[in-house]
């Protein structure tokens, strides 16, 4: 899949709020829209915690905020709890609202599910690097963001 | 930016998450994922309903009037233009210091507007 991601591979936060912002942050978004984009994502993971694995989480939403797909993906060796599963691996990505409709945020979760679901959620576990990651869910990773 | 326009954007991004849950090939590849897109819609419907009660009526009559016309009733003024319609915007609209400090519409197709950071 065509898609750019950025890495964080050494989180820091201890709980689902500050993991949200801390992937946020890599976006470089204006505070207004970063914590509009942060009320959408935790409303939904109040809604329903998104943990789609053991040990995977997976925020997302559709909005109006970002005009291009923005994915982030994050690891955390001592787990950030979600709220109540320990999460090490956080895959966070925001589709923009397009007039074409939710087609191809549909095709990214598709994307995701068929990498999670054939083996790829141990390996995402496993991996060390962030480019290993990223190639693990077959995204475009630059390696200028994030720590190796 | 102002508050009554942040709720609206909220409401906005609020009803594609529960439009999104239910279509159909969505609402599969969640379950594919082990999500339970049903349980988090209804939950989302709630949510929508509280957020909503906080919304100044005049407003939120308006929205829901614009959502059930154009499917969109908030949208990002791109290059001085409405994204909605694709209108230019009058001069005073954008000459304005503090543009999104105030509940503004688009002067063609009366969407709710708001400036992109």
């Amino acid at each position: 899949m065509d898609r750019q991601c950025f890495c964080i591979w050494n989180m820091s936060s201890k709980n689902r709020e500050d993991a949200i912002a801390e992937l946020l942050k890599e976006f470089s978004f204006q505070k207004t829209t970063e914590n509009l984009l942060q009320n959408a994502l935790e409303t939904r993971e109040l809604a329903e915690p998104t943990v789609v694995h053991e040990g995977i989480a997976m925020p997302h939403c559709r909005s109006i905020l970002v005009d291009d797909f923005m994915i982030v993906v994050g690891k955390s060796t001592k787990g950030i709890p979600w709220p109540e599963k320990k999460i090490s691996i956080i895959v966070l990505f925001i589709s923009p609202v397009k007039p074409s409709g939710p087609v191809e945020h549909m095709e990214l979760i598709k994307h995701l599910a068929k990498i999670l679901s054939s083996g790829g959620a141990e390996k995402m576990l496993a991996a060390k690097s962030p480019s290993e990651g990223a190639s693990i869910l077959k995204f475009n990773y630059d390696g200028n963001s994030g720590d190796e | 930016m102002n508050r009554e326009l942040e709720k609206l954007v909220s409401l906005h991004d609020l009803d594609i998450m529960i439009s999104d849950l239910a279509n159909k090939d969505i609402n599969k590849q969640e379950k594919k994922l082990g999500l339970s897109p049903d349980t988090a819609s209804s939950e989302l419907q709630k949510m929508r309903k509280k957020l909503a009660s906080t919304i100044q009526r005049k407003h939120l009559d308006l929205y829901n009037q614009l959502a059930g016309y154009y499917g969109n009733a908030v949208v990002p003024v791109v290059n001085h233009r409405c994204s909605g319609c694709l209108t230019q915007l009058p001069t005073a609209y954008f000459a304005s210091s503090g543009r999104n400090d105030h509940v503004d519409t688009c002067p063609s197709c009366g969407r709710f507007i708001y400036w992109c950071d």
